[in-house]
């Protein structure tokens, strides 16, 4: 790292940091378009049909239909680029943008792995270092900006079906959230911390201390908000297209529709990711109290995919419940659930004291 | 940093003034809320700026423009009158408030205290230093504020369910 530092005239700290930057973004944003390829595929496998199997890679080569995404690409890019007539054509051209930034910021504070140390300089693999100050705040911030990107596409369109897809998506995403900070405050409280460090190293590497096991009502309620929060059915009805056509990305077409569509995937990463830090150890291997570093990412990567594939399973098996069900759900039920938790939790610390 | 913060602190504002479209000028008070976040950051608070951001950007500006889209009314109106002498009353208050606050920002001891070479800086604020101060210090402050937000909250049910 020193020499490429010294070829590129920079510090291995910046080298450090900007290589780190590109290659979580990247993989993020890799798992992202993959895993397009891993619904269509999944919802054939669940529903008994075969899916995308036909696209080549070079013509030659059919690896499970997986080159399908690059043709998707490829089609995207080259699709006429429609803006309708009233919409407001400033904020139509943003809001693809406003939905995909957060989603996959989000992922920044997020460990992928353990910190080594290397010639006596600590390296930690995750974007923000611990002690940054923000720590598990930061991607509850950035996951409330995502609405943004929703409402706007779905005001900008100038469209009724899409304004009400917004109005759904920030109701919804107002509601759930109350749910899951209540959920992460309890384990903020558990674990005395709220450094995703921090948060991964009282779990332990036993999996019946995980917080899964310690807080399986917490983490129930979390799992299901983030369903909310990512726009995934059964919850899906920024979108909803038995109702409202398809609601926010009506209007969407060529590339900026295949951003809004990456967006969405990439906010389920980032709940993934999310889930398996806080309630499942994050990086920590079962039984194994000093993993090697690239087994910690590996036993990191399996348990957010595992959750993405969950993302991907439910939306299959479960259909889409009604909007007044859905705030039913939230307030009525998720709501009393999770401060049930946190008032539990801080009742059995204060026996413990 | 702090330029640019700064910068987008104040645009974000006076786009916010200038704007005719109240969703596009809801926009520019986000970015006004980032700015100052940013600005938090800077002040090595970077608990103040998640909370600035999950507050007024998650929720707040949310319900607001919820608010407006359901309403559908995306221009602001005319109005009815000019104002002139409000418009210059207003202009010689402001100027009077800023000339104060800045004055007061110059001659405060905070300031002074930072010309003193070798003084400890105060490190960053964790969300652990919040919970200890709030309840050791301003636990007084903490609940009357807990009872108003409870009282605020009865009073808006109270208000909009007339039939419970």
């Amino acid at each position: 790292m020193d020499k490429l530092a010294s070829l590129l005239h920079t510090t291995p700290a910046i080298v450090w940091m900007v290589g780190k930057v590109v290659v979580v973004f990247l993989s993020v944003f890799l798992l992202a378009s993959v895993w397009t390829w891993v619904e269509r595929r999944g919802s054939a496998m669940i529903q008994d049909r075969i899916g995308p199997n036909r696209a080549l890679l070079f013509g030659r080569w059919p690896i499970l239909g997986l080159s399908q995404l690059l043709a998707d690409g490829i089609k995207f890019f080259f699709k006429e680029d429609l803006v309708p007539e009233a919409a407001n054509k400033g904020l139509f051209w943003l809001a693809p943008f406003l939905a995909f930034v957060p989603a996959l910021m989000g992922f920044a504070v997020i460990p992928v792995g353990k910190s080594f140390i290397c010639d006596g300089v600590t390296y930690h693999l995750s974007v923000l270092d611990p002690g940054n100050g923000m720590g598990l705040l930061y991607p509850l911030a950035i996951g409330g900006l995502a609405v943004y990107g929703v409402l706007l596409a779905a005001w900008s369109s100038n469209n009724k079906w899409s304004i009400l897809g917004g109005m759904r998506a920030s109701a919804t995403m107002v509601s759930y959230e109350i749910g899951i900070s209540m959920a992460v405050v309890a384990v903020f409280m558990v674990s005395g911390g709220y450094d995703p460090a921090e948060v991964i190293k009282a779990q332990g590497h036993l999996p019946w201390t995980w917080y899964v096991a310690r807080q399986p009502l917490g983490f129930l309620v979390f799992f299901t908000c983030m369903f909310a929060e990512t726009n995934r059915l059964p919850f899906d009805f920024a979108e909803g297209e038995s109702e409202i056509v398809a609601g926010f990305n009506t209007e969407y077409g060529s590339m900026k529709f295949s951003l809004l569509a990456l967006a969405e995937y990439s906010h389920l990463m980032t709940a993934s990711a999310l889930v398996a830090t806080l309630y499942f150890g994050g990086w920590q291997v079962p039984f194994m109290a000093d993993p090697p570093v690239l087994l910690s990412v590996a036993s990191f990567l399996v348990k957010m995919l595992f959750f993405a594939w969950v993302f991907v399973w439910v939306r299959w098996t479960l259909p889409r419940f009604r909007y007044d069900q859905l705030m039913h759900l939230g307030w009525k039920i998720l709501l009393p659930l999770s401060m049930a938790n946190l008032v539990f939790h801080a009742w059995r610390m204060s026996q413990g004291h | 940093m702090f330029i640019t913060f700064a910068f987008v602190t104040l645009l974000g504002a006076l786009g916010m003034l200038l704007q005719k479209n109240v969703i596009v000028a809801g926009l520019c008070m986000v970015a006004t809320f980032f700015g100052v976040a940013g600005l938090f950051l800077l002040l090595a608070n970077p608990v103040a700026a998640a909370l600035q951001i999950i507050v007024y950007s998650g929720a707040i500006m949310v319900l607001v423009l919820f608010v407006i889209m359901m309403l559908n009314s995306h221009e602001e109106e005319a109005a009815q009158t000019a104002r002139p002498v409000q418009r210059w009353v207003s202009v010689a208050l402001v100027a009077a408030l800023a000339f104060g606050a800045v004055k007061l920002v110059l001659t405060s001891a905070g300031l002074k205290a930072l010309a003193v070479s070798g003084e400890p800086m105060p490190g960053a604020m964790t969300l652990q230093k919040v919970g200890t101060t709030l309840f050791a210090e301003h636990l007084l402050g903490f609940e009357v504020a807990g009872i108003l937000l409870l009282a605020a909250m009865v009073g808006a049910v109270a208000l909009t369910k007339r039939n419970l």
